[in-house]
């Protein structure tokens, strides 16, 4: 149950950061030059996204062995976690910007306003581009988290990264303007130190370690990253004024 | 190609920021394995992750204060 739980949570939350940088996008598109030809390009980003959780999902699932496959998607998630917390410990230190789903937003609509010929088909690239990408982090999510969490895990996690998108597009249609309110920064925050934990906990169970209270350890090793962010946080602000 | 290209990035871009700095995570795990397939002790695992703490403590301290020597 526990194990499900964190599944479906770590999925929940990657896919809903990833889906407001999305939705961003495809509003930017839609609000300017029309729905039709953004909604098409979303469609077949999201049919080609599925595509991949379905076969990268099945192939790992049915043939790798089980500890190769922690040990790969584990050190994978490990570094991938990494990546987000080294950058929300920057973030919320001051030292690089806050995202700002306004700013990119506005940087969607220049990238519009620049192209004057064949604006469906423009519409249809950019709303495809900006969805694909952003969702091919929500792809290595799902099938890494689900992957790896033993039989079952897999829908879990497909079931979490769904319902994720459903609730921030649905949110995103209410509203009509980018979802600037979502507090994206401290979800990145989390996500990085809930997938570090878990990503170094299955690596470790791949190099053959035993962990004490088995996936209870996981709650230790947040903690040390998360203990871990806030001395960096609290150095970088030591050592200068906050910028942003 | 461009399209390629960008999400051939994007995949890297997933897991790699700064490639110093994986190479030192994926130091540490490398490490981590040696001694875990030597040591068997439960609960030693608990070294990695804090190697790996330890690590984007200085990672992002470091690059901090090149950000400011910068400005």
């Amino acid at each position: 149950m526990y194990a499900q739980l964190l599944t479906f949570g770590a999925a929940f939350l990657g896919s809903a950061v990833e889906s407001v940088e999305a939705l961003t996008i495809v509003l930017a598109v839609g609000l300017t030059r029309g729905w039709r030809s953004p909604l098409y390009g979303t469609v077949v980003a999201l049919v080609a996204l599925a595509i991949l959780v379905l076969v990268f999902g099945q192939l790992i699932v049915t043939r790798v062995p089980e500890l190769t496959l922690k040990l790969i998607i584990g050190t994978l998630i490990v570094l991938f976690g990494l990546r987000w917390l080294h950058k929300a410990i920057l973030r919320s230190a001051g030292v690089i910007a806050m995202h700002d789903e306004n700013k990119s937003y506005e940087e969607t609509l220049k990238e519009l306003h620049g192209s004057v010929l064949r604006q469906d088909w423009v519409a249809f690239v950019i709303a495809l581009k900006g969805v694909f990408l952003e969702g091919m982090e929500v792809v290595f999510i799902v099938v890494a988290v689900g992957g790896t969490s033993g039989s079952g895990g897999l829908p879990i996690a497909v079931a979490g990264g769904l319902l994720a998108m459903i609730v921030i597009a649905v949110t995103g249609v209410i509203v009509r303007k980018p979802l600037a309110q979502v507090p994206e920064n401290t979800l990145k925050y989390a996500v990085g130190v809930v997938l570090a934990s878990i990503g170094t906990f299955w690596a470790a169970e791949g190099m053959g370690a035993t962990w004490p209270l088995d996936l209870a350890s996981v709650l230790g090793l947040a903690a040390i990253y998360f203990g871990a962010s806030r001395v960096a946080v609290m150095m970088i602000r030591r050592r200068k004024p906050v910028m942003a | 190609m461009r399209f390629l290209r960008a999400a051939v990035a994007e995949v890297i871009g997933l897991f790699v920021g700064d490639w110093a700095q994986t190479g030192v995570s994926v130091g540490i795990l490398v490490i981590g394995w040696f001694v875990l397939s030597r040591v068997h002790v439960a609960g030693i695992a608990f070294l990695i992750a804090i190697a790996l703490a330890a690590q984007i403590v200085y990672a992002t301290t470091l690059e901090a204060r090149e950000r400011a020597g910068r400005s």
